[in-house]
Formats: C-alpha cells, structure tokens, sequence
C-alpha cells in the first residue's frame, strides 16, 4: 500500500486515505495537516520514509499553522506542523477538549526576505525593515536607489510566518500588503514585480532545494551598522545570529503517539535529518 | 378499502412534501438567525456607526479596526466591474443564439455555454493567477496583475452563463407575432430586434443581470485567489482589493471563537447576506413580472 504524497494534489489525498484505510486494518495511515512553510519539507520526509516502509501510508496537506493546529482539536489530523509555538488561547483549549499533545521541534528554519533581482538592495536594518512592512515607507527610493512604491506579499493571518515576522518586528502589517495562499505564491509575485518585498522560509530559497537565484535575499542586520547576516548562511545560523530563525514544531496527540512515533524518530535520528538538511532547513543540535 | 388506502397515501405525501418546503424556510431562518445572534455581540463591542462608515479593516492590529467600507467598496467595484462586462457579452449572446443563430449552431452553443457554468471556480481562479494576471501587468505595465480588474474580468465569465441562459429564455417567450408585425411594417431584423424584441423581454433580461450579480457577489474561491487581497480602500481597477467573502473565507480559519474579530466575521456575513439577498429579490421580481406580463 505505497502513496505517494504531493503538495499540488492535495486535493485528492483526504479522499484516498478514506478509502485506503477503510479497506486495511493496519493502523498506520498518518494524516499530517498544517504549515505551509514546512509542507515540502514534510512531503519529502513522508515520501523516503514510506518508501523504507511500505506498510506506511502518509497523508500531507498545508493551509497554515492555524489551520493544523484546528485541525488537531476538531480531529482531524494525526499531527500538525506548525511554524510557531501555541497561542495561549489554543493551549486553553486543548486542555478545555482535554487533548494532551507531544511538541517536537524536528528542524530550524529562517524566514528569508526577499526582494525582485533588479532591486539593488542587499541588506537591511530591522527597523527600516519593520517601516516597510508596516507602510510607514511607501516608496524604496529612502532605503534603496529604486524610484517606486513599495509592494508587500504578506501571507494571509492563519500563516505562523505571518505571526512570526509580526512580532519579531514588533509592527501591525500595512493594510495595503497583499495576501497570498503560500510560500510560492509569494515566490512566483516577486518574481516579476521590480517593486515587491516578500518573506518565505529558508526551503523556498535554498540552492540544494532547487530555488534562490530568481529572487535577491536580502541579508538582515539588527541595527545600522550591525553584521549583516544571510539566512542562506549555515555557520551563523548555528550561532543564532539570523534575526529571523524559529524551530519548526509538530504536535502530536498523545492518542496518536505510537502510530507516529516511528515517523517522528526517522526525521529526529535517522536518515530523515539528511533530507532535512538537503530541502534548505537547518537541524537543531 | 382501495379509498381509504388512497386518501392516507395522499394526506402522507402532503405531509412529507409540506415539511420539505418549511424545512427549507427553516434553514433559511436558522441561517439568518445564526448570523444575527453571533452579530448582535459584535455591536455591543464596537458601535454599528463604526463599523459602518469605518474605512480600515485590520483586526489583527494591537488596536484593532473594523471598517466595513473597504470590503464594500472592493465587493462593489469587482461586481460593477464583471457586470460592466458580462452585461453586453451576454445580451449580445442570448439575442444572437435566440434570433440570429440556425438551429444546429444553437444545438451547439446552448449547452457549451452551460457547461462553462460547471467550471470550478478553483480553476478560474488559478488561470487568474496564471494566466490572465500576468497578462493585465504587462499590458497596463503594473508591477502584478493580482487586481480588481483580474477578480471583475473573471466573474464575469462566471457570471455569463447565469445570464446568457435565462435572457436567451426572456428573449426566445416573447411572442411571434409580435415580431412579424415589426417586420410587417417593414422594420429590419435589428430594428425589431432593438426597438420591440429586446423591450419586451426586458424584465427577463433584468432578472438574468441580477441573477448574474448575485453570483458575483457571493463568489469567494476565484477573487480570493484573483485579487491580491489587500485591505486598504481600493482606488480603482488596478488596485488590489480585498472583498467581504475573501475577508470570511481568510480570517474565518484560524480566528478564535468567542472573540471581537470572530463576531466581526459574522457582522459582515450579515452585509454580504443583504447585498446577495437584494440582488436575488430584485431579480425574482423581474421574473416574476415577466411571467405574468406574458401570461396576460
């Protein structure tokens, strides 16, 4: 009962896991909902891992961290990725519908900004940074030598990323900054917009996984005059010197602990730590 | 005994078909319940005036604001803007397979352009982001298509089959003789089609567009992804708006319950609830006094 599992179908995957798993009595059908962020990483790892073992039939879709982690309450999934901590207000909950949950924090990723090639743009201080996502700056010329308005790709309020980068910054964003439904979408706008500035995680720009090169990633500096430091560079990420670097979680129902467990050890020891790496995250020591 | 038999099987039937109706009126006022129950508590939170003539929408901002006034005004222009579109395409449609067209070609046409009705609105989206968005950016020289003209642009195709279909009905009733006494006192084709086809089918016509409007306000899958979503009040065609069903279908997903921002979704359900209800009423009126105008 091999499944391959793919982003662009994920459509169809609630449907053929129904199916599947209504006709064996194997409980190893895995349902993994949330990040979009972390939805390639966790294809990938889904995909090596079923193919060391068959009998495993993994399931993966994205939407946002929100989204996983309601889903983890209405019982929806067997686990969720999500690119931030729980809320408060979702950890009240979980003990309301009285769901006890394993956190594993199984990768590191560093949200990346970026901007269109033609920008000649390569570095910036956090606080120019937190007046360009918050419209404070309407046009690059004060930052940049580029004479037009300013076009932020956002992700929509269900995204980690979206909380993330908020409070990292500490701003609310610009009503005028897009919405987008993904990473890639915000990848494919800068893309071909001169004036557009984005944020996506490290996988959607790393040279091993296919991406960077169409896009300028902007090196991120804490003050005027700080270090700048590029969310493509693995020694400083070790040392913690990227402003924008988060673990990545899972959280996992304890009812679905022993039928994950295997797949969470694969990516936490075995050769999943090697796929980790090679899609553009980092591991966490 | 057959008689009693058959007047039980006909009160049972009458029973079972008169619940079906009211179970759907039930629905109707659930729903409309529902929305106003979870609305009210909005208003106690933030005045009704705010919200009205509010003219920013961001909740998630450490002071959070709901005005309703930009996602009006983005359902408007998008609306306005496919309606401005699929008005004259469609008329011109109907008119043509209903007075123009012979009948194999109309064989043809009639259920292709139902079957553009069956088209999931996921994928018309997804060629707005694909196909027609890049396409608006470099000929207007924008930086992105993800616009109001791309979201009005698209539903208008969505809107089309609504509205070719029952204004080529509207069209196609309109009596016989009424034309042949146009062509009896010498009127060309187009004069009849223009002066006396076309008025007299009018109230048909005019529930086809409302009934099409309809449509485009309540579309949420193909602006959401079409339209770039930004919340600020749009200025024109080539702005990104951000429209009240995206508004739902976006923040809907993770907002916690029980909170402002949850019954502020529910607030502005209760807005685009009027605006369709308006539209589909208008329409249903037109229709129905198209009926009996040809029923006299």
């Amino acid at each position: 009962m091999v499944k391959s599992t793919h982003a662009g179908t994920f459509l169809l995957l609630p449907l053929l896991v129904f199916i599947t798993s209504s006709c064996s009595n194997n409980n190893h059908t895995i349902k993994i909902k949330g990040s979009d962020t972390e939805v390639n990483l966790a294809v990938n790892l889904a995909e090596q891992f079923s193919k060391a073992d068959p009998s495993f039939s993994i399931s993966v879709s994205g939407g946002g961290s929100g989204l996983g982690i309601t889903s983890l309450m209405n019982g929806q999934a067997d686990m969720a990725n999500s690119s931030r901590p729980l809320t408060d207000q979702e950890k009240l909950l979980f003990q309301k519908k009285d769901i006890r949950l394993k956190t594993i924090m199984f990768a590191e990723d560093a949200t990346a900004f970026v901007v269109h090639k033609d920008n000649p743009l390569v570095e910036i201080d956090i606080p120019t940074l937190g007046r360009l996502l918050s419209g404070e700056i309407v046009n690059w010329k004060s930052v940049s030598p580029l004479d037009l308005p300013v076009n932020i790709y956002g992700r929509q309020s269900s995204s980690g990323t979206y909380s993330f980068v908020k409070e990292r910054l500490n701003i609310s964003y610009s009503p005028r900054a897009k919405e987008m439904t993904g990473n890639a979408q915000i990848l494919e706008s800068i893309k071909m917009d001169r004036s557009g500035i984005g944020y996506v995680g490290a996988g959607y720009i790393s040279q091993k996984a296919g991406g960077g090169n169409v896009v300028r990633v902007l090196k991120i500096k804490e003050h005027p005059g700080y270090q700048a430091v590029s969310p493509l560079d693995p020694e400083a990420i070790k040392k913690r010197e990227y402003f924008f670097q988060r673990p990545l979680y899972q959280f996992i129902p304890l009812t679905s602990w022993i039928k994950v467990k295997p797949f969470i050890e694969y990516e936490t020891r075995g050769t999943g730590r090697q796929i980790i790496e090679n899609s553009g995250y980092y591991l966490i020591e | 005994m057959k008689y009693k038999q058959r007047i039980f099987i006909d009160t049972l039937m009458k029973g079972i078909f008169k619940s079906a109706g009211f179970l759907v009126l039930a629905l109707l006022g659930g729903i409309f319940f529902m929305l106003m129950y979870n609305a009210v508590a909005f208003f106690f939170e933030v005045s009704p005036l705010d919200f009205i003539t509010g003219s920013e929408w961001n909740p998630t901002a450490a002071q959070p604001v709901y005005g309703i006034l930009p996602l009006i005004a983005s359902t408007t222009l998008v609306s306005l803007g496919a309606m401005l579109i699929a008005i004259p395409l469609g008329i011109g449609t109907a008119a043509f397979i209903s007075e123009y067209a012979g009948s194999k070609l109309k064989n043809i046409l009639k259920p292709v352009i139902e079957m553009l009705a069956a088209v999931p609105s996921v994928v018309i989206g997804f060629l707005g982001i694909v196909v027609l968005g890049p396409q608006i950016a470099e000929m207007n020289n924008l930086p992105n298509g993800l616009n109001a003209l791309n979201g009005a642009i698209l539903l208008a195709i969505m809107a089309l089959p609504t509205i070719i279909t029952i204004s080529e009905d509207a069209i196609h009733s309109v009596p016989q003789t009424y034309r042949e006494a146009s062509y009896g006192l010498g009127a060309s084709r187009w004069q009849t089609l223009q002066k006396v086809t076309i008025p007299a089918a009018a109230p048909g016509i005019i529930a086809a567009v409302m009934l099409g409007l309809g449509r485009a306000i309540g579309e949420t899958m193909t602006v959401l992804m079409a339209t770039g979503n930004a919340s600020v009040f749009p200025k024109g065609f080539f702005d990104s708006v951000k429209t009240i069903t995206a508004t739902i279908a976006i923040e809907m997903g993770e907002v916690p319950y029980q909170t402002t921002h949850y019954y502020a979704l529910f607030a502005i359900a209760i807005v685009l609830f009027f605006m369709t209800l308006a539209a589909n009423l208008l329409g249903e009126y037109y229709i129905n006094r198209f009926r009996k105008y040809h029923a006299a």
